[in-house]
């Protein structure tokens, strides 16, 4: 079960924070009594941590993530897991060496621990003691071993291992997870119970998760970090099989960073019915041919898959491993300033964005995981690569961190994204776009173009369906799979976006948002998906005895 | 190749659990059990019609509601409830001569979900349903593998059926006592227990948990069985550890058991315990390290039991007899001494209490839904029987009630509750006496008493050297010349099983019990082991390998005499 971590409302006061002077700041903290046992512990540490025989830390930074979280899941109208977690996560990282070559490596990354859920300064420092004594030790090993690692390794441009950054003081709010659960899983349970409408369905499920994450941050530069975001989730998915054993399957997701907006019980029943009806039309619609190659457009919701995927990540200035000669470990290691996109599409990274369109986002943050403060970043200009996203591991031309060092709660950072926007300098009006696949289809002598609603993973669109161009009626199809679609056809093949730009909140580990319009591709592969191994059920579901 | 040991789980609880807030009672449901009969039933009617039908078909549903709560230095680590509803769908196709759970296919007769907490038969029948389908297919396809591994392969050696023919069991029992727990005041007991191991420097990590558990468990088949059982224990388990100058890691572990929170022991008593678990700890740290040495040994009646349950009783299980990849050190030894002819071994699930100490392997039907029963392993030192489930070894061809396993896991053969007893007792009192005897009859500088233990564990394969140890905690030199004990640490025992067996000489007069879960193939499960002190002539003792993790360079906070850190926060 992934955890859901959330930006939270309080970011959207996050301005306040920078306002606020250093020396208040730390006032603030020896208030908050995990700061003073994150601070008292750190300030000892950096003092007196020395081994005979190893050189004393040049870092520590000590982070905790503090995790309240409610989730339910609902099956056929019963309530199946109901979980209430409270935890504390810590992580202690202590570097040995220099900023050029230091102990990041292997076990040297950090250590993790349990902490307290309670705020006892004496527990909590406890905790931090044992984790750092251990996490000392555990650098000093982990740096002979880089270094041994490294001996026999040519390393033409070397790239220093740690970014120096200026201390960051910002205490912002903490947060707290308050929901009416009981009112929920009743809602989900309902919504899971309109399966009884259509029999031929084999899972339908409905589940909520909410969580009040607040992380907090201090390290031997100086930096004292607090954070606090709430998120909240909802899902509906179902599954059924076609009468010729085509496993089909929907779902309908909303994450937010406010309770308020969640959807309401009978609108979150509406979604809900929708996902069922979709299901027996999915079961219905005839199968896609077995060769298209043509004009696909993308609605927004079914491209955001394509921009995390083939663009997002490799926007990561993730370094590769040890001694290895790329810049990165994406396929846009080697692109640097080259075109990567078609020329009338942009894309930057601003993580200080809390809303659009009325709808907050949950890959707001003011300060990221590493202590650095959020940044807008120019990622593509004029479909050039112009940035990479980078926390405080260095690469190739880029030293410093750009404020995306960020991690799922006791991991290591990482460059990740944070809300990532897509933009045309030429959007075409989106009821244009559905002109212009008929217009393409037609100049191919195809029947018909196709239009994705929604994707059901990298390649495989969900809600597939065909535009004829006799009439320019839409029909669903199942069964579709693209073939091709990789960064040579998001570089290549996109002609056109809309003026219909969306957002989208993404929970995973780290939380995202990413906002962009459709995308049309002049031509695009549409394979029909292998499902000759989906069978029908042996024998029919039970007849149900109590009727809808 | 499992190496089985007795296991003190702490902080798993805190984060394995996909949890749940226990919403309603556990009580004996009866539209649960209405609801798996009939779509058992249909799934017999409706699977009989394909081919290869399954020739058996059951469900077994384990509805656990648990308390979980954790602290360490006086704080909550973790405190929740958890409830969840497993279901576990066994299917076997072919014939109980051969079927698909045959051999290294073992697991394709299983296939396990989550059921719906509430009594909605609709939407329990469609999550059974699904499983069953499912569990069917894997089934029909390892039964094809089956078929032609039987075709390509050599005769084994024991050709015993698959499955053992029983008489089906009719049986609800009544809902299990309250636990009594009260959560909040477990969490100011947690915090309370664990703050007292604060006071110590030398103490490094320590843990208190508490976790209160009540499972109900209902088994229907299509042999026609319908088997409802409940089970209700709480177990208090506290832990200290430390390292020693040289890199030692030490460890000292109090469990406490019960069947409700009124028959733990009193605040004061924990109280001693913990301290003199401290006092324990600070006197690992100084002890000096033991040498290799074959000495006489005596251990006490837990240390026996941990013995007697590593080294005998996981080479009883019947499975481990037909299993080519097994040692098989009794296989053939069935109606041969095999243990000095003072000591008789039974294991007696259906036992509830044993000297005042409740057991945990008690149980009244096993997993396979077949009633518990007492087995006479060994009497006066002749090997009589093996621990059966429903899986037939040569001569033996019926399960005698010890099929055990975690929800999701095929059962094997099981220790339910080990019990050693012996016929050449002295009192207790005169065994230090006997020690010392036996070690200037011998002529030796010293010999050891095996105090407290922490665990053990076997290995029975036939790759692997036919090893055993146990993890002793508290080892003391007794010398023959009234010096005083010497508390040594680093000890491992080491050796073969029969071997040492045929070593003891004479054993204490009380039956010694440890509580504890044992892990191996089928998972973990809750058992306990009882014998009486116990005298070897000799054990083979080596130095225990260990970590070379140095002791924290600082002093614990609070203990550190000028601690610039705290005084430079909030100037």
């Amino acid at each position: 079960m992934k955890r859901i971590l959330v930006a939270s409302l309080f970011v959207l006061f996050s301005i306040c924070g920078f306002a606020a002077g250093a020396g208040t700041e730390a006032a603030k903290s020896s208030n908050d009594p995990v700061l003073r046992a994150m601070l008292e512990e750190l300030n000892r540490s950096k003092a007196k941590l020395k081994l005979d025989d190893v050189a004393a830390p040049y870092y520590i930074e000590y982070s905790i993530g503090d995790v309240d979280e409610f989730s339910a899941e609902t099956v056929f109208g019963a309530l199946r897991l109901q979980n209430n977690t409270h935890a504390r996560l810590l992580r202690v990282v202590v570097r040995v060496g220099s900023y050029k070559q230091d102990s990041c490596f292997g076990e040297g990354e950090g250590t993790v621990n349990i902490a307290a859920v309670e705020d006892d300064v004496e527990a909590l420092r406890r905790q931090l003691w044992l984790t750092t004594d251990r996490a000392y030790k555990t650098a000093g090993e982990a740096l002979s071993q880089k270094q041994a690692a490294l001996k026999d390794k040519n390393i033409e441009i070397p790239v220093d291992d740690f970014s120096k950054a200026s201390p960051v003081e910002s205490i912002l709010p903490l947060v707290k997870l308050e929901i009416d659960s009981q009112a929920w899983i009743e809602a989900l349970q309902a919504a899971s119970a309109l399966y009884r409408r259509d029999p031929e369905v084999q899972d339908f499920e409905a589940s909520l998760r909410a969580s009040a994450t607040n992380r907090y941050f201090v390290n031997t530069e100086g930096s004292v970090v607090r954070e606090g975001k709430t998120v909240f989730a909802v899902r509906v998915n179902g599954s059924t099989q076609a009468a010729d054993g085509m496993r089909l399957d929907r779902d309908w997701n909303w994450a937010t960073t406010r309770l308020s907006e969640l959807p309401s019980r009978d609108k979150f029943l509406e979604q809900s019915a929708k996902v069922l009806t979709s299901l027996k039309d999915l079961r219905e619609a005839p199968v896609a041919d077995e060769d298209y190659r043509g004009p696909v457009l993308f609605a927004p919701g079914a491209a955001e898959s394509i921009v995390d995927n083939l663009i997002g990540r490799n926007a990561l200035g993730q370094k590769p491993q040890l001694g290895a000669p790329a810049r990165t470990t994406g396929q846009w290691s080697a692109e640097y300033k080259s075109r990567v996109l078609p020329e009338f599409l942009s894309v930057r990274d601003d993580p200080t964005m809390t809303a659009f369109k009325d709808r907050t986002l949950v890959g707001n943050y003011a300060v990221d995981d590493e202590g650095v403060r959020a940044q807008r970043v120019s990622v593509i200009e004029k479909g050039k690569l112009a940035n990479y996203l980078i926390g405080r591991q260095p690469i190739r031309d880029f030293p410093e961190s750009n404020g995306h060092g960020r991690a799922g709660l006791g991991r290591a950072p990482g460059p990740e994204s944070a809300v990532l926007i897509v933009e045309s300098s030429e959007p075409t009006p989106a009821a244009e776009l559905k002109k212009k696949l008929i217009e393409l289809a037609r100049q191919h002598d195809l029947k018909y173009g196709y239009f994705v609603e929604s994707m059901g993973g990298r390649s495989a669109p969900r809600v597939l369906r065909r535009v004829w161009v006799s009439d320019g009626h839409e029909e669903l199809v199942r069964g579709g799979l693209f073939g091709e679609l990789d960064t040579r056809s998001v570089r290549s093949d996109v002609i056109a976006a809309g003026d219909d730009l969306e957002a989208s909140n993404r929970i995973g580990a780290v939380p995202q948002s990413i906002i962009n319009p459709s995308l049309l591709f002049d031509e695009l592969q549409v394979k029909r998906l292998d499902a000759s191994k989906d069978k029908l059920p042996e024998y029919p579901a039970p007849v149900l005895q109590s009727a809808p | 190749m499992i190496s089985a040991l007795f296991r003190l789980a702490v902080l798993q609880f805190a984060f394995n659990f996909a949890g749940q807030l226990a919403s309603a009672q556990a009580g004996i449901s009866q539209p649960l059990l209405s609801a798996m009969e009939k779509e058992l039933g249909r799934a017999k009617t409706e699977l009989g019609k394909r081919d290869p039908a399954p020739y058996f078909l059951s469900y077994s549903v384990t509805d656990n509601e648990l308390t979980a709560v954790t602290a360490s230095e006086g704080a909550l680590l973790n405190s929740r409830q958890l409830r969840a509803r497993q279901a576990d769908v066994q299917t076997r196709v072919g014939s109980t001569k051969l079927d698909n759970t045959h051999d290294e296919n073992r697991s394709s007769g299983i296939e396990s979900g989550l059921l719906p907490l509430g009594d909605d038969p609709d939407a329990t029948a469609r999550v059974l349903w699904k499983l069953t389908y499912e569990g069917y297919r894997k089934a029909q396809r390892a039964f094809l593998n089956v078929k032609t591994q039987t075709a390509v392969r050599a005769k084994e050696e024991d050709t015993s059926a698959d499955f053992s023919e029983e008489a089906a069991q009719k049986s609800v029992t009544g809902e299990a006592t309250p636990l009594g727990v009260d959560q909040k005041k477990w969490e100011e007991q947690a915090r309370r227990y664990s703050g007292l191991l604060r006071k110590y420097p030398e103490v490094e990590e320590s843990y208190v948990t508490l976790v209160a558990q009540k499972s109900t468990t209902y088994f229907v088949s299509t042999e026609g069985s319908r088997v409802v059982t409940s089970s209700a224990m709480i177990r208090m388990v506290i832990t200290a550890s430390t390292h020693a100058e040289d890199g030692m890691d030490l460890m000292r572990v109090e469990t406490f058991q019960a069947t409700s929170a009124n028959k733990l022991p009193s605040e004061a008593e924990v109280t001693k315990k913990i301290e003199k678990m401290a006092a324990d700890i600070q006197h690992l740290r100084a002890a000096p390290l033991s040498e290799p040495a074959t000495v006489p040994v005596l251990l006490s009646g837990r240390a026996a039991a941990v013995f007697f349950h590593e080294v005998l009783g996981h080479r009883l299980e019947g499975h481990r007899q037909r299993d080519e990849q097994e040692g098989q050190t009794f296989t053939k030894k069935v109606g041969q001494p095999v243990l000095p002819e003072f000591l008789s071994v039974a294991d007696d699930p259906t036992m509830r209490v044993l000297n005042g100490v409740e057991l945990a392997g008690y149980y009244a039907f096993d997993d396979e839904g077949v009633a518990a029963s007492r087995v006479e392993l060994i009497q006066s030192g002749t090997l009589k029987n093996f621990l059966m489930s429903r899986m037939p070894i040569n001569h033996f061809d019926k399960s005698n009630g010890h099929g055990r396993s975690q929800a999701g896991l095929m059962e094997t053969g099981r220790q339910g509750n080990l019990i050693v007893s012996s016929t050449r007792t002295v009192k207790d009192s005169e065994m230090r006496q006997k020690l010392i005897d036996e070690i200037k009859k011998q002529g030796k500088a010293y010999g050891l008493y095996f105090e407290d233990i922490q665990g053990g564990f076997t290995l029975t394969t036939r790759f692997s050297p036919q090893a055993f140890q146990i993890l002793p905690v508290m080892v003391w030199k007794v010398y023959p010349d009234g010096k005083p004990d010497e508390l040594v640490r680093g000890v491992d025992i080491v050796g073969t099983p029969l071997a040492a067996l045929n070593r003891i000489v004479v054993t204490g007069d009380t039956q010694q019990v440890f509580n504890g879960i044992c892990g191996a193939e089928s998972g973990s499960v809750p058992v306990s082991a009882a014998a009486p002190s116990m005298l070897f002539s000799e054990i083979e003792v080596q130095k225990r390998g260990h970590g070379r993790m140095r002791p924290p360079l600082l002093p614990p906070p609070g203990f550190d005499k000028n601690d610039k850190g705290a005084k430079a926060v909030g100037q």
